[in-house]
């Protein structure tokens, strides 16, 4: 016990104590020191401000060892209660996400466009680059503000330019010439064509650019217009590939104006007018799925019932669509016939057109959603679209049932669609209002014919619900373009442009579902990330770097694939059952198992550690005020 | 020659494929039948049968996935899971084998233990059964809104090899015998219907009159021969059942006699469900409603017949017995369909057929049972009643019993069967046991008629396989032969009662745990009705015709089991914790201590501690005494300071616990 002659803390109250302090109060240490160290005189000396000998260390080493021990203890504490947490490329997620989000994917496209029969004079190569030139500059004028639109092509475009008569044929292409016009691959008689009839223009163009389809696979694609000059009225249409053509007296000036809109409005935008359906509202599954889910209903079975022979409709008429739509989505179709499922408002009759009406505002009261039960498909996987398709045969207290637009006509297509839901038509029966008054219901078959409108209907609105236009004819600044429709319901052109907006919109959720997880990740710092998620992570990154190498290059359905498996891992990875796991282990359990006992322990260890160190600073202070006056007096 | 052979040959299998393909075209026809069975039962309640049949045809021509009836739903979850038979059941309720019979096709086919009773057949390796199972339970959680999800865990389903229906090693059993239900797992059965609750027979079903019932059974049989290509008549059929009893309501329908008691309550459609049937849903193929009478009525009713009338003894069934003086049917029946039996000396039971189609088509059909003199009869009886119970008590062990007791006329059935004095009665037990009721499966023991046997006496055959700690229950499946002359037997199983990690006990663990319904099948006796005419019209008569054994299930038995105080986990932590602090402080508090200073502190404080009030006042007294200021030190008054002070304190906290009160009241 060192510290045993130690003076008394106590330093307060010194003034109210002096009053009452004499001298048989004081104390037996101060006689102890006094008889020890009488040498020195009693007015130096302070027993409350000074000492004479070392403070000791003891019990500071003691409770500071305690102290440490604990802060060594700690990080083995922490380590034994750890939890599993895959490590996740954090960084690579930033990065990719601040790629994309700051310059949007755009693809490289490649034009030409093609003269025949033009003026010979003015055939030269600085002719043609001048062209090509002013092709692109107008162009660039149409893009405008929209240079930095997700899935477009910007201003990364080349433009070449073949110009071909009877005697010459001159272009200014700067790439490998497989994939463009060859020259004298066409010679006039070739045209023989009748020019009125743009099925066979479209075939027999698709015959020549052959070369575009061949050198698909290096480089991208190469569009196409062709500007034949005939006599006759100027039209200018464009074919189910991926070229169009003008046709008539056109002055070099107006062709360059027609075919600079044909790349730009419907080549790189696909005829979409601003406004309509966004890409966002792509309605493909967070899977790469689509299950187009056709329902017939008949309103009242009593009435009549209708059968449909769906099995041919899916083999004919729907297998080519879904074939033409596989890089952007996989299609399955299903069908089911219902009954009993009467609409949930009420119509009404119409004299002058002799048929029962509702208009558009009773649109979101026609799917019934207590009576159909179009049921979600056992078949879909979790996170697949499915798209509803209806048609509803009224019952005969309601038919025929027409649907008026807003305008006052009637619809032609009797159909709607819902965004991200799919599509209603209504089939009015051809024997309606029902003659015959036997008391049980007819069993009818839809005529095949019938069956073929109501696809078309739907492809209609499934092209609608894919955010193209299905009337046929592009109206542009400067004239109108012919579209030809496809038997497969999408263009190659228009696949072309779906593709584009289809990886963007991948990337982009991609990018976005990642980054929620990485946050997500960081924000809870108890949650167990399971390897399984770090690997699906890993495989949604390179996924996604894949399709923004491809899309660089302009390999427009790979990088749609491999787009589409980037997002379906990074949702798979979001969505992954294991990261529920975090309310099992939570960070309050946690503090209510270790609390009781580290939370009053360290109350005490650090109290006593600064106790302590607190005391020997005063008493070492102390002893050095003494050895001050010992100097001084030595 | 041989060019002539082949154009015959040629025109053979034109004409094969011809007839193919008419075949085809009939048969793609999709059916869909819909019956309502209603009888009487002999404790003055109404058994109703709702029986709902869909087939469809896989051949190729329709491509085999679009349907025109079928449910879309059932025919993905068949494709997707392989399955090749499956069967789910909803059960409220108990079924009362001794009056609701225990030997008739319908007691066979519709009784079914109290919750969710699942089991499958899968088309895959053994290897993927498991896999499929786990799957499937899932998805018909899904679809008819009900935790089937929870037979999905292993230790919750078991894979029998003879014990339940004999079959292969891709069978997969489970039962959930606490899982209520109610009207959401009826919806969406319903919705398998293609018309719905909105026309036909179920119209009928009004929610409120299905669910008061005594006994709820809403099964869902699938059997299909998609995977089975050798099969030529591949299709799938979907059977739909709902099964209730219902009390008819007091009210009368025509006159009775003054004591209720013993009288039958006379019932109509209207009374029992509140509805009436419109018109059959027009997409059936068949919509017919029966009413069957059983054996044991109608020979009742011909005793009654005779002591009434001598003359028409015979002629119970003719048609003119609408208007007999026993009962009275509000519709005449279409068809009188009557049992054949194999014995001269039994009586057949009676089945009334009405069509919906004729009956329903200018006023809405209701059928009324009026009774015009009290009858009672008994059902037809199971060979062996079947109870379980537990014995023993206390939270450590206990033990099961399941009790067999002949019916009274079972020795007519035996006698009948077996002439010989060898006569044995076989009866197969099927019974899982969840693992933490932990049976010693080496304590069976066997009683006949009171008497302990010897196991090899009475087991035949005998599967075991032991449960297995939060992995598999433990099954057994076992062989018996009785003596046919024996009054009573009993099997006991002993079991201690496991414990449970805190984090499995279900929620209410206070409430135990069930053991799921032992089976008991009898394969020497297999009710069926033989009808004397063609009945390939009508799925559920047919249904009734299949030859099957009897079986019956026994009771749910409630285990308790010890359930731990769900906090003590905490408490325990909290406590040690606390102790070890104590501990480790005190322990650091003494090391750094030091006594000789505390003690000279503890001195001066004393030394100075001196009120202000004191010091004046000792100021006060020594000017007035004029001597110098003295030395205080008083132990007592000092004490009386610290007494003042406690004082003081005790009131501060009195007034705050009282504004406390005050306040917060």
């Amino acid at each position: 016990m060192v510290e045993i002659s130690d003076n008394p803390d106590d330093d307060v109250r010194k003034t109210s104590s002096e009053a009452l302090r004499n001298e048989s109060e004081a104390s037996e240490n101060a006689r102890r020191e006094e008889g020890r160290e009488n040498d020195i005189e009693e007015s130096q000396f302070d027993p409350n401000k000074m000492r004479k000998t070392k403070p000791g260390v003891k019990r500071l080493l003691l409770s500071l060892s305690v102290l440490l021990s604990f802060l060594f203890g700690l990080p083995f504490l922490l380590k034994s209660v750890e939890i599993y947490r895959s490590p996740l490329p954090f960084q690579d997620i930033d990065l990719l996400s601040r790629e994309i989000e700051s310059e949007p994917i755009l693809f490289p496209c490649r034009f030409q466009a093609v003269f025949i029969n033009s003026d010979a004079k003015t055939h030269s190569s600085d002719h043609a680059q001048k062209l090509g030139f002013s092709i692109s500059d107008h162009m660039r004028e149409l893009v405008g503000d929209h240079i930095r639109v997700c899935g477009t092509c910007g201003s990364n475009f080349t433009v070449s330019v073949t110009m071909q008569s009877k005697a010459s044929c001159i272009t200014n292409q700067n790439f490998d010439t497989a994939c463009f016009w060859q020259c004298g691959s066409v010679k006039d008689s070739d045209f023989d064509v009748d020019l009125k009839n743009d099925e066979l223009v479209d075939e027999f163009l698709a015959s020549v650019l052959v070369g575009g389809e061949k050198c698909s696979y290096s480089t991208g694609k190469v569009y196409s217009v062709v500007v034949l000059n005939t006599d006759g009225e100027i039209k200018a249409v464009v074919g189910k590939h991926r070229h169009g053509w003008i046709l008539g007296k056109i002055s070099e000036a107006n062709a360059v104006k027609t075919i600079a809109e044909v790349f730009v409005k419907v080549f790189i935008n696909g005829g979409k007018e601003e406004g309509s359906i966004h890409g966002e509202f792509m309605p493909v599954g967070a899977d790469g799925r689509v299950v187009l889910s056709f329902n017939l209903l008949n309103a009242d079975p009593r009435d009549w019932i209708y059968d449909w022979d769906f099995h041919s409709v899916d083999e004919t008429l729907l297998a080519p669509v879904i074939e033409a739509l596989e890089p952007i989505a996989d299609i399955s179709v299903e069908s089911q016939i219902l009954y009993h499922t009467p609409k949930s408002f009420f119509s009404y009759w119409d004299d002058k057109r002799g048929s029962y009406i509702f208009n558009t505002k009773d649109l979101p009261f026609f799917v019934n959603s207590n009576e159909w039960h179009l049921d979600t498909s056992v078949a879909a996987g979790g996170r697949s679209k499915i798209l509803h398709i209806v048609i509803y045969i009224p019952s005969a207290k309601e038919c025929p049932l027409l649907l008026q637009l807003p305008n006052g006509e009637i619809s032609m297509t009797n159909g709607f669609i819902s965004p991200m839901w799919g599509g209603v038509i209504v089939w009015n029966s051809s024997n309606c209002p029902r003659t015959s008054g036997s008391k049980h219901p007819i069993r009818h078959t839809i005529p095949f014919e019938d069956l073929k409108k109501v696809i078309e209907v739907f492809l209609g609105q499934l092209r609608q619900l894919f955010g193209l236009q299905s009337n046929g004819v592009y109206v542009g600044a400067s004239d109108r373009v012919n579209l030809l429709a496809s038997e497969r319901g999408f263009t190659e052109w228009e696949l072309d442009v779906l593709s584009r907006q289809h990886t963007c919109f991948n990337l982009l959720s991609c990018v976005t579902t990642l980054g929620s997880l990485s946050r997500l990740i960081q924000s809870l710092p108890r949650m167990i990330i399971m390897d399984e998620i770090g690997k699906q992570v890993k495989f949604s990154l390179q996924a996604a770097n894949f399709a923004q190498n491809n899309a660089s290059v302009g390999i427009y359905q790979s990088s749609a694939v491999s787009s589409r498996q980037s997002r379906a891992l990074a949702e798979d990875a979001f969505y992954h059952s294991s990261i529920m796991s975090i309310s099992y282990y939570s960070f309050e359990h946690w503090f209510a198992v270790y609390s009781p006992f580290f939370l009053p322990v360290s109350l005490h260890v650090i109290l006593a550690a600064i106790k302590e160190w607190r005391r020997y600073k005063r008493e070492r202070s102390k002893y050095m005020a003494w050895k001050a006056i010992e100097k001084v007096k030595s | 020659m041989g060019f002539r052979r082949s154009i015959l040959n040629l025109l053979l299998l034109c004409y094969f494929v011809y007839a193919a393909a008419t075949v085809a075209v009939e048969e793609e026809a999709e059916e869909f039948h819909e019956e309502l069975l209603l009888k009487p039962l002999p404790d003055r309640k109404v058994l109703a049968h709702f029986h709902f049949e869909s087939k469809a045809n896989l051949s190729p021509s329709n491509g085999g996935r679009h349907f025109r009836l079928f449910p879309k739903s059932i025919y993905q979850l068949v494709h997707k899971f392989h399955i090749r038979e499956m069967e789910l059941s909803f059960t409220q309720g108990r079924w009362n084998y001794e009056y609701w019979g225990g030997f008739d096709p319908i007691s066979r086919n519709n009784a079914r233990p109290p919750g969710v009773e699942l089991w499958a057949i899968f088309d895959v390796p053994p290897s993927q059964v498991d896999a499929l199972w786990k799957n499937l339970t899932h998805t018909l959680s899904g679809l008819f809104c009900a935790s089937i999800n929870f037979l999905e865990s292993s230790t919750s389903y078991s894979a029998p090899e003879w014990g339940f229906r004999r079959s292969s090693d891709s069978l997969r059993y489970g039962t959930l015998p606490r899982e209520a239900v109610c009207t959401e797992n009826l919806t969406p059965w319903l919705k398998l219907l293609p018309c719905r609750d909105k026309a036909g027979l179920s119209e009928l079903m009004d929610r409120p009159s299905i669910y008061r019932g005594f006994y709820h059974s809403q099964r869902l049989h699938l059997r299909s021969s998609e995977f089975s290509p050798m099969d030529l008549d591949s299709g799938i059929r979907l059977e739909q059942t709902l099964t209730i009893v219902l009390q008819p309501g007091s009210q009368r329908v025509g006159m009775s006699y003054n004591d209720e008691a013993i009288t039958q309550p006379s019932w109509s459609m209207s009374s029992l469900f509140g509805r009436k049937v419109n018109g059959r849903c027009v997409l059936a193929k068949s919509s017919n409603v029966y009413l069957q009478l059983e054996r044991g009525l109608v020979s009742e009713l011909k005793n009654l017949w005779k002591e009434n009338d001598g003359s028409r003894s015979d002629d119970v069934t003719n048609e003119n017995f609408l208007t007999n003086s026993v009962f009275e049917l509000s519709v005449s029946s279409d068809r009188l369909i009557r049992e054949v039996v194999s014995l001269d000396n039994e009586e057949s039971s009676v089945l009334y057929l009405f069509w919906i189609e004729k009956n329903a088509d200018a006023k809405p059909f209701d059928l009324a049972l009026i009774w015009k003199r009290p009858v009672i009869w008994s059902s037809s009886q199971a060979p062996l009643h079947a109870n379980r119970f537990l014995m023993g008590s206390g939270n450590e062990r206990g033990s099961i019993a399941v009790s067999l007791k002949p019916a009274e006329h079972v020795e007519s059935y035996l006698a009948t069967g077996l002439s010989d004095n060898e006569c044995k009665l076989r009866v197969d037990v099927f019974q899982v046991v969840p693992w933490y009721v932990k049976v010693y499966y080496h304590t069976l023991q066997i009683f006949v008629d009171g008497q302990i046997q010897p196991i090899y006496n009475v087991i035949e055959k005998m599967r075991v396989s032991p449960s297995e700690d939060k992995v598999s229950p433990g099954v057994l499946e076992l062989v018996l032969k009785f003596p046919c002359d024996m009054k009573s037997a009993a099997l006991t199983l002993e079991f201690d009662k496991g414990f449970l990690h805190i984090s499995e006990y279900p929620p209410d663990a206070n409430q135990g745990f069930d053991i799921p319904s032992a089976v008991i099948t009898f394969p020497d006796f297999q009710p069926n009705f033989h009808f004397d005419e063609d009945s390939n019209q009508s799925p559920m008569l047919s249904r009734l015709k299949e030859i099957s054994p009897a079986l019956a299930y026994t009771e749910v038995l409630l285990v308790p089991l010890t359930t731990p105080d769900f906090s003590m986990p905490y408490n325990v932590i909290t406590i040690t914790c606390t102790v070890f602090a104590l501990y480790f402080g005190s322990l650091l508090n003494v090391l750094r201590r030091r006594i000789g200073e505390e003690e000279r502190l503890l001195e001066d404080r004393a030394a100075k501690k001196v009120g202000p009030l004191r010091l004046l006042f000792l100021k006060l007294s020594t000017k007035l005494r004029g001597r110098p200021l003295e030395r205080v030190h008083s132990p007592p008054s000092s004490s009386s300071s610290a007494a003042t002070k406690l004082v003081f304190k005790v009131v501060l906290v009195a007034a705050i616990a009282s504004a406390w009160q005050y306040y917060y009241k």
